[in-house]
């Protein structure tokens, strides 16, 4: 599995340097500088709210730094995002739960209610987002992906943002590597066919 | 299609959602930096309390090891009668009963301690009686 480390991280975060034997606070630290801010981004898509997301991602570094620091260093990545996936979708139910108890009808974001597989666009397309200027596309991104449902923007955000092969992608996820890759697809349609009509 | 197997687009998606965690303000980073040090805080007494089991171990073991040689040393001693004259085994329970007997009697009075520790003196007076009369 390669992942690839944003240029924004303020540190250079490489597993193949670190010695699981030798592994102390420093090397954590500097794991979760590294993955901070992409959590952060995530959780900031889930749930809208920027203190919610934030006490996600605490959770979430708690949840990790408690129960998965041992595993080798090289597992981290995905360990660490399946902690915040795991969070993501508790958040997520309770959400929901409470909708429901307010009797407050949201757009229903049911991911197996239709398949769109086959209406897939031509992936060779440069695509929506070269038609938006910078920031007019970063406001088009964002929308787009806030709207997608909590699994197929998962499954985006650790395909193309984190890099995940769908191997890694299926376990932070915890799910089927078939699974991955319909919700990648319904994620990239509906991506697509958001940023179209803003453009 | 990039080497992912991705659409083409994704690579400037990618590129927009790298941006848009670059410049996060202060406070954010404030609270990020704090959550990650409570993290790393909360996992660091357990590994503290691990080491600390390590010399607790050890002062255990040699406070066992104390106490046992102090059991064993003030334990009566066991008097065992000479062996190159065989002794029916009779004979020799009871010898060893009351020489067992003598010792606690010896262990019980003062006076018999005090001559214990002339041992030396006495067998040299024995001695010198031996020699009088011889």
């Amino acid at each position: 599995m390669t992942h690839t480390i944003a240029l924004t991280t303020p540190a250079i975060w490489n597993p193949a340097r670190v010695d699981a034997a030798n592994t102390d606070e420093r090397t954590l630290d500097q794991f979760l500088k590294s993955v901070e801010r992409r959590a952060l981004r995530m959780a900031e898509l889930a749930t809208g709210n920027r203190d919610e997301a934030l006490d996600l991602v605490q959770d979430a570094m708690f949840g990790f730094a408690r129960h998965y620091a041992a595993k080798p260093a090289a597992d981290w990545a995905p360990l660490f995002y399946r902690v915040l996936d795991s969070r993501l979708n508790d958040w997520h139910r309770r959400r929901s739960v409470r909708s429901r108890w307010l009797a407050v009808w949201t757009r229903n974001d049911d991911d197996d209610e239709h398949d769109e597989i086959a209406q897939a666009p031509d992936t060779n397309d440069p695509g929506p987002l070269l038609r938006l200027a910078g920031s007019e596309a970063a406001h088009a991104l964002d929308a787009a992906l806030g709207n997608l449902p909590l699994r197929q923007r998962q499954a985006f955000l650790l395909r193309v943002w984190e890099g995940f092969d769908v191997a890694a992608t299926a376990s932070t996820m915890r799910c089927s590597e078939g699974s991955v890759k319909t919700h990648l697809s319904r994620a990239l349609a509906a991506l697509r066919r958001a940023l179209e009509d803003h453009a | 299609m990039n080497t992912n197997n991705l659409p083409n687009w994704t690579d400037r998606a990618k590129s927009l959602l790298d941006d848009s965690v670059r410049d996060l303000d202060a406070a954010t980073l404030s609270r990020l930096n704090r959550a990650r040090q409570a993290a790393l805080a909360q996992r660091a007494p357990r590994r503290r309390a691990a080491w600390l089991f390590v010399p607790a171990g050890l002062a255990g073991a040699c406070a066992l090891l104390l106490a046992v040689g102090v059991w064993h040393s003030q334990r009566p001693p066991t008097a065992t009668l000479p062996t190159s004259t065989p002794v029916p085994a009779v004979a020799a329970t009871t010898a060893s009963k009351s020489l067992n007997t003598s010792d606690l009697d010896m262990i019980a009075s003062g006076d018999d301690l005090e001559m214990m520790q002339d041992l030396d003196f006495y067998a040299w007076l024995d001695a010198q009686d031996q020699d009088n009369n011889g």
